[in-house]
């Protein structure tokens, strides 16, 4: 029974990862293209030298951060679609932890700024879960809404108190994230996020608190009639989430971006919640689900220069991938569906009934 | 008499469970017909084919003899089977009036003929002596006019056939005469009634006719002069009925759980409490009686911490308790089987395992270092050790816990609330939806438990279950306690009319 589950919930991201791109295939030869070169480009555009692999895991780091934050909220039974906001707030009390902290500088300057993107998250996700636990706002606008503030909040610092020179971006920070690998981009971020990824799931899994926050993610009600305090882990949950997007956005300005501009973290929040989805909620099929994102947007632009193809193509193979894994998800949790998928598996079938008849 | 409705062969199967299988049912024109049967023997399943809101796996429908398919609510309404469920479907907000016309659209008018129409309503409301006030909003009348509101949305939906289930559930004895007569004029203009019910007494003095269901077959169809009670009981539940006499004790001294003029949203009658005392003594089975929905659930709730009283003294073990928080009780060794064990009781989409270890995750041999390690092994051979103790039948413990039985998830809550060797027990409808086998296991469970020296608190709906078990017994009604009698040879005339409101 948990083997059958467990295989649904793994051949759901990957069946629709397969249809999106036939979907796709389709959808280039109607423009006139040609499919399997188009893909030849993109796959080159991700894999196709070491600095290639490098940047592909460079852009799957943030997304790695909102996955988690999103996958995390989600499993205490609330939406965080403030990622973004969070994400942002990270990065912009790290530029100014390193524009006005003097007198410290390498590995201290960046664990004091990594801290700051983490409370600084944490504050900005505490603020839809306070609101919703005292108020009973919904959380998913208040953390919607405070994106909004985060944005524009970074704008105004990047064009005039942060400003540095004529262009409208802040200076870079002090300290960055050493790379590790040759010939590539590729920072310590990407092991900080794997880091996060595995603690997670050691969490969510393995300790008390964890099943308590699950616990109360899958029935509230009978997590208070079986004494858990349901607030604090509607908060709790709101904290982390926010804490793991902030030192998200802390990390992509050390690691990747060094200075906030225009359209800094757009988008990764959204992003974030998809692949949580994708990822069937698992930290771990996050990750996995946030590196595929980043291998179609690093092949993205090789696609379309060595075949022609617009980048939108990706965008719409992208958006296929979620509709197909959510109709997935929905279509697999139909009682017919699931008596066809128990038929299918009839071996596993025949093996739980025995255990059946024995008990 | 002509047949009006015949079901052959009809079965409803979910996932590999039949619900109903292969039964066959026939209602005569102008008869009122009993369905008896335990709970989960399948009638709702069936009623909800006959409504359609279910669609039968096999079998078929025949209305005057002719083969009709039920595929939706509205084409029973149409073809005139009209169901006054047990939970009132109506719009509180809305008046009696407005609820009729709910959902109406016999002319095409856009405006509605308001006078025309209540003219209508009060005329068929006459003929069948269903007193209502028609202009009066629903929040405003009785449970038993309500009911009565039900009843005339149906004949005005051109109801042919009435299914009414379990519907003195939640009357007074004077309104079920009320409602009695009522049917008696439908028989006798020869609208036909299905009547739902687990009284015996009411069945037999109402029904023309009486289909058993059991584990969802049909087991025998009788005609009511033909029977007597203790045949319809043995036939419900498939054996001789074999009554386990438990030994009655008498109250120690001691308290365990005392409450003191304990008020909860005191103007509610039916949600909630109203200056209640009362005492649980160490060793001893307090049993709560009372028709559902009299302030039990909030009593309960009360007493096990989910919600705090707005005024009064609960004191548990000689302590006033002055946080209301489960987590507390637990901590003191209360432990609760609450009265929806899917809602509050146990979490459906974990697994067996994590369902029994729920309440105890913080003790030493389940989790180490404060909680930051579960003893994964620790866990799995105690909750292996659980199923065989408490009989779970699972096919293993990583099954989620929603495929399981009724019966075998309250084992599970069982397991979970009596293994801690509680102090306190608080059992709310403890049997309601197990089979007769389940429901003796956790009788005897409870009667354990009791001469182990725990203090339970026993509310429940089944009156038999509170005369049972109880060492005492008390009754409520609308949020008050109107009685406490002894569980030895207890009164039962003066308790039932207690029960109805009308103690002395």
């Amino acid at each position: 029974m948990k083997l059958k589950n467990t295989l649904i919930k793994i051949l759901v991201p990957i069946l629709s990862v397969i249809c999106s791109f036939l979907v796709g295939a389709i959808m280039i030869t109607f423009i006139g293209g040609n499919p399997a070169d188009a893909y030849k480009f993109l796959f080159r555009g991700a894999f196709g030298s070491t600095a290639n692999i490098g940047e592909t895991i460079v852009k799957s780091v943030p997304l790695i951060f909102t996955g988690l934050a999103a996958t995390f909220a989600y499993k205490c039974g609330v939406f965080n679609l403030g990622a973004e906001g969070q994400f942002t707030m990270g990065a912009v009390t790290s530029i100014w932890i390193s524009t006005v902290v003097t007198g410290i500088t390498g590995i201290p300057l960046l664990i004091l700024s990594l801290t700051g993107g983490i409370i600084a998250g944490g504050i900005w996700g505490a603020i839809p879960g306070i609101l919703k636990i005292t108020r009973g706002l919904n959380e998913i606008i208040v953390s919607i809404m405070l994106n909004y503030v985060a944005v524009l909040f970074m704008g105004y610092l990047y064009s005039s108190p942060l400003r540095e020179g004529s262009v409208p971006q802040t200076a870079a920070v002090a300290v960055k994230l050493g790379r590790i690998m040759n010939g590539t981009r590729v920072h310590a971020g990407i092991i900080i996020a794997l880091i996060i990824a595995v603690g997670i799931y050691y969490f969510l899994f393995f300790t008390a608190g964890g099943f308590k926050l699950r616990a109360v993610g899958l029935n509230q009600t009978a997590a208070r009639f079986n004494g858990y305090s349901v607030k604090k882990f509607i908060l709790l949950s709101f904290i982390i989430s926010g804490a793991i997007a902030g030192l998200g956005g802390s990390v992509e300005l050390h690691g990747t971006q060094f200075r906030l501009m225009s359209g800094f973290g757009a988008g990764y929040g959204f992003d974030g919640v998809a692949i949580a989805l994708i990822g069937q909620l698992n930290p771990i099929g996050t990750v996995l689900v946030a590196y595929l994102f980043a291998v179609l947007r690093a092949g993205a632009t090789t696609m379309q220069v060595g075949s022609g193809m617009p980048t939108s193509v990706v965008d719409i193979i992208q958006a296929l991938i979620i509709v197909f894994a959510v109709a997935g998800s929905a279509f697999t949790n139909l009682p017919k569906t699931r008596q066809f998928l128990s038929n299918m598996l009839s071996k596993q079938n025949r093996k739980e009934k025995e255990e059946w008849k024995q008990c | 008499m002509k047949e009006f409705l015949r079901m052959e062969n009809m079965s409803k199967k979910f996932g590999e469970v039949y619900a109903n299988r292969e039964i066959n049912l026939s209602i005569m024109e102008g008869e009122v017909h009993t369905l008896l049967g335990e709970n989960g023997a399948g009638k709702s399943t069936l009623m909800n084919i006959l409504t359609g809101l279910y669609q039968p796996t096999g079998g078929s429908i025949y209305l005057h003899g002719k083969k009709v398919k039920i595929d939706s609510p509205s084409k029973a309404v149409k073809l005139g089977i009209g169901m006054v469920h047990q939970h009132f479907m109506l719009v509180e907000a809305l008046t009696v009036f407005e609820n009729i016309i709910l959902g109406i659209t016999k002319d095409k008018s856009i405006f509605i003929k308001k006078d025309a129409i209540k003219n209508e309503i009060l005329e068929l409301a006459d003929r069948y002596g269903l007193d209502i006030e028609i202009d009066k909003a629903i929040t405003e009348i009785s449970v038993g006019a309500q009911q009565r509101v039900e009843i005339l949305k149906a004949l005005y939906r051109g109801a042919e056939l009435l299914i009414l289930d379990e519907p003195t559930a939640a009357l007074t004895d004077i309104e079920v005469e009320g409602l009695f007569k009522i049917i008696r004029k439908l028989t006798a203009e020869n609208k036909s009634v299905i009547f739902i019910s687990h009284k015996m007494r009411e069945v037999l003095e109402i029904s023309d006719r009486i289909t058993i269901l059991r584990t969802g077959q049909t087991i025998k169809t009788l005609t009511k002069d033909k029977t007597e009670e203790a045949e319809l009981a043995n036939l419900m539940i498939g054996k001789e009925l074999v009554s386990s006499e438990y030994k009655k004790v008498m109250k120690t001294k001691e308290n365990i759980l005392s409450l003191e003029q304990v008020s909860f949203n005191k103007t509610s009658k039916h949600n909630g409490i109203s200056e209640i005392s009362l005492n649980v003594g160490k060793g001893e089975i307090l049993g709560i009686a009372g028709v559902d929905g009299n302030g039990q659930s909030q009593l309960a709730q009360i007493v096990t911490g989910v919600i705090a009283p707005d005024s009064g003294n609960v004191i548990l073990n000689t302590n006033k308790i002055a946080k209301f928080a489960p987590i507390d009780f637990i901590n003191s060794n209360v432990s609760h089987i609450p009265e929806d064990r899917n809602k509050m009781g146990l979490i459906g989409n974990m697994s067996v395992r994590e369902n029994l270890i729920l309440k105890s995750l913080n003790k030493k041999r389940i989790s180490a270092g404060k909680g930051l390690y579960l003893k994964r092994k620790a866990i799995a051979l105690y909750a292996k050790e659980m199923k065989e103790k408490y009989d779970i039948r699972c096919a293993s413990i990583d099954m989620e816990l929603r495929n399981l039985s009724g019966g075998n998830q309250q084992k599970i809550v069982l397991a979970r609330e009596l293994e801690e060797e509680p102090k306190l027990l608080v059992a709310v409808h403890p049997t309601r939806g197990l089979d007769i086998g389940a429901t003796k296991y956790v009788h005897d469970k409870m009667i354990d438990s009791r001469d182990k020296g725990c203090g339970i608190l026993l509310i429940s709906a089944d009156f038999d279950e509170v005369l049972k078990l109880s060492d005492r017994i008390a009754v409520m009604f609308e949020g008050q306690v109107v009685g406490v009698y002894s569980g030895e040879n207890p009164p039962i005339n003066e308790i039932s009319l207690a029960m109805s409101g009308k103690a002395k």
